[in-house]
């Protein structure tokens, strides 16, 4: 579904990537994880395609496709998710006319009919039931006075509305109590299925709980520099990352 | 419903000036030269200024001892209006204002009555070469007065928005509330100017002000995106909601439909 080859970025002069390689297939999780500042969030939104980011060289293909070359709402309409570490606030829009033009859109480029009124409302109704959302939340403005709690079940609650093929999760679980995040990781794995693939960035092995991941990654550095099963997350949350980074040499 | 249709079927009344009272329906003046009005002891009163052609305009309002009086005025076409409005003790003006229009538009208000208030919120929106002024004076002039102020201007092309804000506070208004706030979007090769400023002789008040002028704000615009929406559909989305959010504190019926669709037609064209 998702394939990484070689990906170097950058902000400014500044290379944060260094050689990413990471391949996900349909019906996996992977859990990325690692010290701060080793690359995490930056190589989520380079994938989405934020634009503060300069790919300087490799690939990411999705399904095939070359990823890179398409703009970021593209990529939102293949199928590409990214719940955000820190959900921006849009004052003055409301979730649930937010909600009615993105999934317009998405369903627009997909060739497929829009929904009715009443079918939108639906699916609200539906899908704010997984994450436990407060229907009062979506005629609020977009995250504006959400709790941390509320803003993170708030994009799980967008990311069952697009149901989307692929879902980067960048610290989902960072800000939550503990009810909160058994709301969320529980709300993630109601979605996964045999065609959808997720993953999690994450620092905590608690997370993982909920949400088992087929595969761990260490980033360190700009690079994967570690990969195992999910013990190698309870090794991590056990021993920190010392022996990993101690063996490494850039 | 248009304002025409709003006038034929009853639901505004139209009016020249006079004693405003109490009616089921606000009162509108359309294009007026020049208007006086007057809103007696006690009344809460309505009225809807509106501006369709090229005018050149002066209004005068005095609002009596606890008397309220809620305007909304839409400059749809290129004006020069003065609105000047003197307040009573314990009387109450709220302003919803609306420049779609290359307009210079000056609101005086004199708080000349112990606890009078004035809640004024306004919003600008230019594009190509306009070049739009509002310019607002509160002044306090004796004590236990408030006054709040929302101006959001965006502009975009190659037009100019200026906002010149003036709150002033007499040395006997004590206990002055007096809050003052303008926000700003610039586009493209447009300008801004916005230039709040207080002139305070008082000892014993509360007074803020605030200013920003910022551009499209890029993070939200990355989120928009990463949901589906295109540039161009993010972008309008993040106007339309910095501006209605002042819009939608319309609460006037029948004339916020009007102020709504006037400033939405006109953020279309950005």
């Amino acid at each position: 579904m998702l394939k990484i080859t070689d990906l170097h970025a950058s902000v400014g002069d500044k290379e944060i990537l260094k050689g990413i390689n990471l391949e996900v297939k349909a019906g996996e999780v992977h859990a990325i994880m690692g010290p701060n500042g080793s690359g995490k969030s930056t190589l989520a939104s380079v994938i989405a395609g934020n634009e503060k980011f300069t790919v300087t060289s490799g690939s990411v293909t999705f399904e095939g496709e070359d990823l890179l070359s398409l703009p970021i709402e593209d990529r939102a309409r293949k199928g590409l998710f990214l719940g955000f570490q820190y959900p921006v606030e849009i004052p003055g829009v409301s979730m649930a006319n937010f909600m009615k033009i993105a999934v317009a859109e998405q369903r627009k480029y997909k060739g497929l009919e829009p929904l009715s009124p009443a079918e939108f409302l639906k699916l609200m109704r539906e899908k704010s039931a997984i994450v436990e959302l407060d229907s009062k939340l979506t005629s609020r403005a977009v995250n504006e006075g959400f709790s941390g709690g509320e803003k993170k079940k708030n994009e799980i609650f967008q990311m069952a509305m697009l149901d989307p093929k692929l879902s980067i999760l960048d610290e989902t679980d960072s800000g939550l109590d503990i009810d909160a995040l058994r709301v969320v990781a529980t709300g993630v794995t109601r979605l996964k299925r045999a065609d959808n693939a997720t993953v999690v960035i994450t620092h905590y092995q608690r997370l993982l709980d909920y949400i088992v991941p087929d595969y761990v990654h260490v980033l360190y550095k700009g690079r994967i520099i570690y990969s195992g099963d999910k013990s190698l997350a309870l090794k991590l949350e056990k021993e920190g990352y010392d022996w990993l980074i101690n063996d490494y040499k850039e | 419903m248009g304002v025409e249709q709003l006038i034929e079927s009853g639901l505004l009344q139209p009016f020249c000036g006079g004693v405003l009272e109490s009616a089921a329906h606000p009162a509108v003046a359309v294009n007026p030269k020049s208007l006086d009005v007057k809103v007696a002891n006690g009344v809460s009163a309505r009225l809807v200024l509106l501006y369709t052609t090229s005018s050149q305009s002066v209004v005068n309002i005095d609002i009596d001892r606890d008397a309220s009086l809620d305007i909304v005025a839409i400059y749809a076409a290129d004006s020069y209006v003065s609105v000047s409005v003197n307040q009573s003790e314990g009387s109450v003006c709220k302003t919803m204002s609306a420049l779609v229009s290359s307009s210079n538009v000056t609101y005086n208000y004199a708080l000349n009555g112990v606890g009078a208030e004035s809640v004024f919120n306004a919003v600008f929106v230019v594009e190509g070469r306009e070049h739009s002024t509002l310019n607002l004076n509160t002044r306090h002039l004796t004590s236990d007065c408030k006054s709040c102020s929302l101006v959001k201007g965006v502009s975009a092309g190659n037009s100019t928005g200026e906002f010149h804000g003036l709150v002033y506070v007499a040395p006997d208004a004590q206990r002055t509330d007096a809050q003052q706030q303008s926000r700003n979007i610039e586009l493209d090769n447009s300008r801004i100017i916005s230039l709040p400023q207080l002139e305070i002789y008082a000892d014993d008040v509360k007074c803020s002000h605030g200013s920003t002028v910022g551009y499209s704000d890029a993070e939200a615009l990355f989120y928009m995106r990463q949901r589906g929406l295109s540039l161009a559909a993010a972008r309008r989305l993040q106007i339309e909601g910095f501006i209605n959010d002042v819009v939608s504190r319309c609460d006037m019926e029948g004339i916020c439909s009007v102020l709504h669709d006037a400033v939405t037609a006109k953020l279309e064209r950005l």
